[in-house]
């Protein structure tokens, strides 16, 4: 009804509307010479539909097929002695919004990759801290049980292997890695507090 | 990513001639007849309730029947339109008045004291006979109306689930109005109105799920 309306006023050829609906009605008796011409007829109209929307910018074409799919599945139910243009931008809307949800969807999900995510070889340009944050990292580190220290400074800055960080402190192996986890954790918050 | 015209050309290669949809209205008849066997089958087996004839006088009775039966029969009717492509949303809406009417015969109910609760209260004795009634209509309904619509309903498919599910609710509900001997009509409302809302949201939430692309 309401849609219905809209639809027509979407049509930009009305002329073409009444074309289209006697195109289908033979494309339903499986002539493949006017289904080749209402597909050719119907892509540029469908491609000006998608590219309205601006969200789906890159992916016009696949969209478009995404449709043409979609018509070619349910060319069944078209019925002939109804209007052709809503039945086609119903169809065209319906993948429309489809798509628009999933990049909704896959866009909460991703983050983009930026420049500054990019990783560097040398060592240097891998390290964004500012002198603050290099400061506040160093108190945080000196804050923590002296254990817990110990066992990051061995086994995480000096980069040791459990058994040799055992063999260095004299703590057990699993106390070491307990110890870590826990120092890890503390800095984490920390650090997460203050920013 | 094959280009647009390579598509066209290959939807184009052996095309087949494809055969009409039947018109909505004669395909929900055909559902309609298929949910009216179902319960007909039932109460030849097992029988109608005993007081039916004389519950059907009474006003609220017969207002919560001809809500739930009219309620199945119009949620028919919109999911068979709501599955084509371009029929508007506000085919939802169809059962709306007799699901209102439906609705509104609980407080009527209760208000008028029409209900007899009897010495013992409202009993929950008939509940397992009432949920196999459920199922045995249910079910066969909501496949046969699943089957019917599989072909179209993907396109859109959770206003199409929603109407269904309120369909088969309301066919379902409406015979377990007609089978059970339930102690009280509040009894009944509230079994056929809970089974049919959770029918519904059951469709519309597996609506998805359940109307797959081709």
């Amino acid at each position: 009804m309401a849609q219905g309306r809209q639809t027509d006023a979407a049509m930009s050829r009305p002329d073409d509307a009444t074309a289209w609906s006697t195109l289908m009605a033979r494309v339903q008796d499986g002539d493949a010479v006017a289904y080749r011409r209402l597909l050719e007829d119907v892509t540029p109209y469908l491609r000006s539909l998608v590219t309205r929307h601006r969200g789906l910018s890159g992916e016009t074409e696949d969209v478009v097929q995404d449709i043409l799919l979609t018509l070619h599945a349910v060319r069944h139910t078209y019925d002939p002695d109804r209007p052709f243009g809503p039945w086609l931008v119903a169809i065209a809307r319906r993948r429309i919004v489809d798509r628009l949800r999933r990049r909704g969807r896959i866009a909460a999900a991703e983050t983009s990759l930026e420049p500054e995510h990019e990783t560097i070889a040398a060592t240097a340009a891998n390290i964004h801290m500012t002198i603050d944050r290099r400061r506040e990292l160093q108190e945080a580190i000196r804050a923590l049980p002296a254990g817990q220290r110990q066992a990051l400074l061995l086994l995480k800055l000096r980069g040791l292997s459990l058994k040799e960080a055992a063999l260095e402190s004299g703590m057990s192996i699993a106390a070491l890695k307990v110890a870590s986890h826990r120092a890890l954790k503390a800095l984490r918050e920390m650090l997460g507090k203050r920013t | 990513m094959v280009s647009t015209p390579d598509l066209i050309d290959e939807l184009c290669t052996g095309l087949k001639p494809v055969r009409r949809l039947r018109p909505p209205l004669l395909r929900t008849a055909l559902w309609l007849l298929l949910a009216a066997t179902i319960v007909a089958l039932l109460a030849a087996f097992r029988g109608t309730r005993t007081d039916l004839l004389l519950l059907l006088q009474a006003p609220a009775f017969a207002a919560a029947f001809a809500g739930s039966l009219l309620t199945g029969a119009l949620s028919a009717v919109a999911a068979f339109q709501l599955s084509l492509p371009d029929r508007p949303r506000l085919w939802l809406l169809l059962s709306a008045p007799p699901l209102v009417l439906w609705l509104s015969t609980i407080g009527y109910g209760c208000l008028t004291d029409w209900v007899s609760l009897g010495p013992d209260g409202v009993r929950l004795g008939s509940t397992l006979e009432c949920f196999a009634t459920l199922l045995l209509v249910s079910l066969p309904a909501a496949a046969a109306l699943a089957l019917m619509l599989r072909s179209t309903a993907w396109i859109d498919p959770t206003p199409v689930a929603i109407s269904g599910g309120l369909a088969v609710g309301g066919i379902a509900a409406s015979a377990m109005t007609l089978l059970h001997d339930l102690d009280a009509t509040v009894m009944v409302l509230v079994w056929t109105l809970g089974a049919t809302a959770l029918i519904a949201a059951l469709g519309g939430l597996l609506g998805r799920r359940i109307f797959r692309p081709l």
